[in-house]
């Protein structure tokens, strides 16, 4: 049995150092925001190995409808560079804790323009190979209203309160009912006690000869 | 007895009447075009195609879509209200829940159907009102109609 175990625990750890090699980064799926708002875009990491101090975060952009990238923000050696000549120039903050994996970005003032994809990548030496993780922003002058919502909403309220309507009705019935009823146990009981105290002056001794067993 | 079946048929039409004017796509109809509540139609190339309705205020038509759906969840709880009552109500009782279920039924067709009116195709110039349209205002007067009856009805007492 012990045998056995370290076996395993050997074989596994041969096995897990090679998967622990990539890197997995998550970033959003799609962001909404509004004309003028601010937005954080949000990028962190998993790796097996410990943070290094070496750790890198670039961040680029690909405009909605066109091929190319462009790299707007990237943090290495322990210090930010944020875009000061392409779209976002001044527009750009860096907000994450690269110690705490996060190489979370902040855009303000955000413009119609700036609907596109959002790519973040980050490397943690000596983990290196991983996928860059996208994420869409979509920039709307008024707040859409989603499909079905409204709906929705007035279907449930209307029914809710119907259940709610009845559930209270039959709870009130059966209470006043329950209500009534053990008024009418009580002053039955009262009067079932006062019978039997009367009646169990006079109540003659047990015959032992008479007790069966 | 005949009362009662006639009661129950009237009942049933004006359910399927309702889910007609609710399911179906017809509330507006033009040439080769058949829209609301949930999408369009429209006839090109000899082939009907279905796509989502675009250009409407977003509001008002999900507030219609929402009414037209409680108008029938209520009136066909209504009937199976009706058919319970009909068993336990008391005798010489009216059947007054099926009544108020009814009456909110017709409540419920009565708002989406003028919100349609008053507040969508306002400015259209081409085009008309379609089956469903007309279907709605029918199932209106029917609810109410079926909705004095269970008031004003009573159990017979025998």
């Amino acid at each position: 049995m012990l045998t056995f175990l370290a076996l395993t625990s050997v074989v596994l750890l041969g096995i897990v150092p090679e998967q622990s090699q990539a890197i997995a980064i998550y970033t959003g799926w799609e962001r909404h925001a509004l004309v003028g708002s601010d937005i954080r875009l949000s990028c962190s990491f998993f790796s097996w190995r410990w943070t290094s101090e070496d750790v890198t975060f670039s961040w680029t952009y690909r405009p909605d409808g066109s091929r190319d990238s462009i790299s707007i923000f990237h943090y290495t050696g322990g210090a930010a560079y944020v875009d000061n000549k392409g779209p976002f120039r001044d527009r750009l903050e860096f907000v994450g804790n690269p110690g705490r994996r996060d190489g979370s970005i902040l855009l303000k003032n955000l413009e119609l323009n700036d609907n596109g994809t959002f790519t973040c990548d980050a490397k943690n030496p000596p983990d290196i190979v991983g996928r860059p993780s996208s994420v869409r922003l979509l920039v709307f002058e008024k707040v859409p209203i989603q499909a079905g919502v409204i709906t929705g909403a007035i279907i449930g309220v209307v029914l809710g309160l119907l259940v709610l309507i009845v559930v209270i009705y039959y709870l009130m019935r059966f209470l006043v009912a329950r209500r009534v009823f053990s008024l009418s146990v009580s002053k039955h009981g009262k009067k079932k006690k006062e019978g039997s105290q009367q009646r169990q002056g006079p109540v003659p001794p047990a015959d032992p000869s008479k007790i069966k067993v | 007895m005949l009362m009662l079946a006639a009661i129950v048929v009237l009942h049933i039409t004006t359910i399927i009447l309702l889910l007609v004017a609710a399911i179906d796509n017809a509330w507006w109809v033009d040439n080769s075009v058949s829209a609301d509540l949930w999408g369009r139609w429209d006839f090109s190339n000899n082939v009907w195609h279905y796509t989502n309705l675009k250009g409407y205020p977003e509001d008002y038509l999900q507030a219609v879509q929402a009414t037209s759906v409680l108008a029938c969840v209520f009136t066909i709880l209504a009937l199976f209200v009706f058919v319970a009552q009909l068993f336990t109500l008391p005798k010489g009782m009216r059947f007054t829940f099926t009544g108020i279920l009814q009456i909110i039924a017709c409540l419920c067709i009565m708002t989406g159907a003028s919100i349609y009116t008053a507040k969508l195709h306002v400015n259209d110039t081409s085009g008309g009102y379609g089956h469903c349209y007309i279907l709605a205002w029918i199932s209106f007067v029917l609810t109410f109609i079926l909705a004095l009856t269970y008031f004003i009805l009573r159990k017979k007492k025998e």
